[in-house]
């Protein structure tokens, strides 16, 4: 598919939570966008393995400026954002502990630090009658807490996939399975961006490639930054722990507010986290038995004695892109590349899921209009965009009005987390074509048994709607299919001849 | 069996596996008019239509059978006594009332029943609740969703298959993927022991020439978008791989067959308390929960060893149901029956001592020449006991009428000792 003829007023690379945050910006303007996404779906980077906080700017012990502005303005837009988009989102607070004299101390510089940054709903507590009252299951041995307000939860997936929506349904053209293999200048400055699904002519370029912006960069000779970041691992709690902390709690770590952390999410379930550390290769996600059994464990424990280990019903790791360099200051790298200025940078980090709107609007507003896009606003710009129903979430009447319209919503597929075959037939017309992308729409698979019922089920529905044979669906893409042989195939050689 | 729609019911069973499909066809041979039987599933059975291996029915119907042979068989049955079964129909919702919301095709709908028989089988633990850690590829099944995916779907998990664990489904599988031409790299147990029955260590892993390393565990799993292989490692006392004694294996696939746990979301949702030693509720020699009226039968209460035990004790659930839905409410003290040394888990966890009483338990380590008492008033001797086989002790009448305390189970033996 050749589009040489046609010039994008913006490509973006990356369908993360920084790419679609910028797609969705500029899709309020006149503007042609594409957003080129290099996995089977979006979100499928490193946005999925965050964990769903939505920090309110409690600053940690590095200068990450951006990153911290950021986190304030970020946390005062998302709960709109998430309105129009029809995204779960909820202020829960969060307390950083402290469990001794020391600790002390270094959470009043916190909160002298974070005032200083502009948080105000903030207040140590050092009452530990009230801090039992707010948060009954806490250990005993914890003497004060600092306890902001504004901190909340959302779904990170949901967001991602939210904005995508929304920017498609106000123009952007997205494409997925499609990997930028090289960037060329012309004399106009007009970029040629080479995928394998063909080439993009464009004006601008924003590089969200998360995890392989680096690689991107390099593609237009920009070598002032390299991707490096931390792996970090974290469990899903069983939803039947709903309840048993009601805040995000923390533990100091060497003063700075980021120790490990129990959270509740927007899906009933906790989330415990997080063994940071660095590893051999970029992006590397898997969990190990020293960083559960012998960190999160232990750390869970201490902090909140009843919830036990035997809870888990996920462990996983994410990947939290930091661009590093000579000129990086661990902040988030967010600039036009000095020798091609309207080829622009954004790498986010830690937060970034947190500061995402406040980002975006950095990257369409301010950078992007810097170096000569001009914008002008769309009139019929819609900025609602609504989820797939799902029946877990409404009353019995309102299931009973989706039956009517397509029998399909009274079809359980996912026991645990009550998904219908309603939904998932509706996350597959909104794009899902793999059973990671079914379970980011839907949900169904994130439950305790993660899968074991709907599994085959899901890919049996795959399979029809996509009129794909079973063999052929994957978990997320390329190389990940699922069950790759019909039977006998083995036997008759039919795939490949037996070892 | 016609499919049905009502409102409501005397008797609700959730769940048409060997349980609650036993359940119903006996309820209504005993004359219960008003019978449901609710099956999430496409078709009944549970899951015994994806275990196409015999070894079912031996008991119950005294012949062999495959797994949908005895399905079939009590299909049969239900036929003959006339018996509703709403299958495509999930109960998402169960309170105290015995009020249960299910969801359809045709609609969601409330049905109220004067009993209820809980019947919703097991699900296997998956990899997140033993913390396997390592990547998480395409690749990694349960056995009984692999079984479904090669019995129902017809297709094939992989071709090269490692196994963790040694239940009976992780074995069986291991026989069904070699008879599908896979290769089984080798098949690992944390225990230094077998978890299935003995029937299966030997035809399905004896003699399939399966290798089999017991006291093993996975401590790595590698692949980014699909298993390449897995690492393993011998385990010490305390469970924890010992160092150096890691080894890597190639590898597309990996099933876990690493327990069963009682579904007990619906259970939950009632206010229905729950035995911490079996993961499914607590229940009296009525196979009655602490919320009355409400039965519970078969795998949702424990693992059982054999389908046939599942319908004979669904078959006792039902009766009761039936007894109660007919305004019977079983008075009686209950005094507890409680899980001593030894012994993983017993059930029924309270009885009045009114009646002659069926007791089933499961030992936690093999023994042998073992004598199983039931406080002071029973007592049995066997020669060899193991966590695989369950064991059922009938204690008469007599041996009840002076019960006057909590009856503690105990199993007292040489216990095995494994290097």
């Amino acid at each position: 598919m050749e589009n040489t003829e046609c010039i994008y007023d913006v490509i973006i690379i990356g369908a993360g939570i920084a790419g679609a945050s910028v797609a969705r910006e500029l899709s309020k303007y006149e503007l042609k966008v594409a957003l080129l996404e290099k996995e089977a779906d979006v979100c499928f980077g490193a946005t999925k393995g965050t964990h769903s906080i939505v920090h309110c700017g409690i600053p940690g012990n590095r200068h990450t400026p951006l990153r911290n502005r950021g986190e304030i303005i970020g946390n005062l837009m998302m709960e709109q954002l998430c309105s129009e988009l029809d995204v779960p989102f909820q202020r829960i607070g969060k307390m950083v502990v402290a469990f001794n004299e020391k600790e002390l101390g270094e959470l009043k510089k916190v909160e002298e630090k974070s005032r200083r940054n502009g948080v105000i709903d903030l207040e140590t507590i050092t009452d530990q009658a009230r801090i039992k009252r707010m948060e009954p299951n806490i250990s005993d041995d914890v003497i004060a807490v600092l306890y902001t307000k504004n901190t909340a939860v959302s779904s990170p997936w949901g967001l991602v996939i939210g904005l995508c929506e929304n920017a498609v349904a106000n123009g952007v053209e997205l494409f997925v399975n499609t990997c930028v293999q090289k960037i060329t200048v012309d004399k106009e400055q007009h970029f040629t961006v080479q995928t394998n699904k063909g080439c993009f002519k464009t004006n601008y370029v924003v590089n969200a490639a998360g995890i392989y912006a680096d690689n991107v960069a390099g593609l237009i000779g920009d070598d002032s930054f390299i991707i490096s970041g931390t792996r970090q691992q974290r469990m899903i709690m069983d939803k039947k722990c709903k309840g048993i902390v009601e805040h995000l709690v923390r533990y100091l770590d060497k003063g700075s507010p980021t120790g490990d952390f129990i959270c509740p999410t927007v899906y009933d379930d906790l989330i415990v986290g997080s063994k940071v550390e660095e590893t051999e290769y970029k992006g590397d996600v898997a969990t190990t038995r020293e960083g559960l059994e012998e960190w999160l464990v232990p750390h869970c424990l201490r902090l909140v004695p009843i919830l036990g280990p035997s809870n888990c019903i996920k462990p996983f790791a994410g990947f939290i892109p930091k661009a590093m360099g000579e000129n990086a200051t661990g902040d988030y790298w967010i600039k036009p590349f000095p020798k091609h200025p309207r080829f622009i940078n954004m790498v986010l980090g830690s937060s970034g899921f947190s500061a995402s709107p406040a980002m975006a609007e950095y990257v369409a507003l301010e950078i992007l209009p810097y170096v000569g896009l001009k914008l002008r606003e769309k009139k019929d710009f819609n900025p609602i965009r609504k989820d797939i129903p799902h029946i877990n979430e409404i009353s019995n009447k309102k299931i009973a009005e989706l039956i009517n319209k397509d029998p399909r919503y009274g079809r359980v597929i996912c026991r645990c987390e009550t998904v219908s075959e309603g939904e998932i037939v509706e996350a597959i017309k909104r794009g899902a074509t793999t059973r990671d992308g079914i379970k980011f729409r839907t949900r169904a698979g994130m439950g305790r048994c993660q899968g074991g019922f709907c599994g085959p089920r899901v890919l049996k529905i795959l399979s029809r709607e996509l009129n794909k044979p079973l063999s052929e669906i994957t978990r997320k893409g390329e190389g990940s299919i699922e069950a790759p042989y019909k039977t006998k195939d083995l036997l008759n050689g039919t795939k490949e001849s037996r070892q | 069996m016609k499919k049905l729609l009502k409102k409501s019911v005397d008797i609700a069973i959730i769940g048409a596996g060997p349980g609650g499909l036993g359940a119903a066809i006996k309820a209504r041979e005993a004359g219960a008019k008003d019978v449901v039987l609710i099956e999430r599933s496409e078709e009944i059975g549970g899951v015994l239509p994806q275990c196409i291996h015999n070894g079912f029915g031996l008991h119950y119907f005294k012949e062999e059978l495959t797994g949908p042979g005895y399905i079939h068989n009590l299909a049969k049955k239900a036929e003959k006594v006339g018996l509703d079964v709403m299958t495509h129909t999930m109960v998402i919702g169960l309170n105290k009332e015995k009020v249960l919301t299910a969801a359809t095709k045709n609609s969601i709908m409330e049905i109220h029943a004067k009993s209820i028989i809980l019947g919703m089988g097991c699900r296997e633990r998956a990899r997140g609740s033993i913390r396997l850690p390592g990547d998480r590829p395409a690749g990694v099944f349960t056995a009984g969703t692999a079984q479904r995916l090669i019995n129902i779907e017809g297709n094939l998990p992989g071709r090269k298959v490692v196994i963790l664990g040694s239940g009976d489904i992780g074995m069986i599988m291991a026989r069904r993927l070699k008879l599908e031409g896979a290769e089984i790299v080798c098949l690992l147990e944390m225990m230094p022991f077998i978890g299935g029955l003995i029937r299966n260590e030997v035809q399905c892993l004896r003699d399939f020439n399966i290798p089999v390393y017991t006291s093993h565990t996975i401590t790595d799993i590698i692949g980014r978008e699909r298993v390449e292989g897995i690492k393993f490692a011998k385990i010490d006392k305390d469970r924890k791989p010992i160092p150096g004694s890691e080894r890597k294996v190639e590898c597309d696939t990996l099933l876990l067959s690493v327990g069963l746990i009682p579904e007990n979301e619906l259970s939950i949702m009632a206010g229905v308390e729950i035995n911490p030693l079996t993961g499914g509720p607590l229940v009296d020699e009525n196979w009655q929960t602490s919320v009355p009226g409400i039965f519970a039968g078969g795998n949702v209460v424990h693992v059982h060893d054999l389908a046939d035990y599942v319908t004979e004790s669904s078959e006792q659930a039902a009766l009761k149901a039936l007894q109660y839905a007919e305004g019977n409410v079983f008075e009686g003290k209950r005094k507890k029956v409680i899980a001593g040394h030894n012994v993983r888990y017993v059930v029924p966890n309270g009885i009045t001592g009114n009646n002659p009483v069926d007791i089933y338990l499961r030992v936690s380590w093999p023994a042998k020449n073992v004598v199983i008492s039931v406080g002071e008033i029973y007592k049995k001797k066997f020669d060899y006991v193991r966590p695989s086989e369950q064991i059922r002790l009938s204690i008469p009448g007599e041996k009840l009428k002076k019960l006057d305390k909590d009856l503690v189970v105990s199993c007292e033996g040489e216990e095995e000792i494994f290097n």
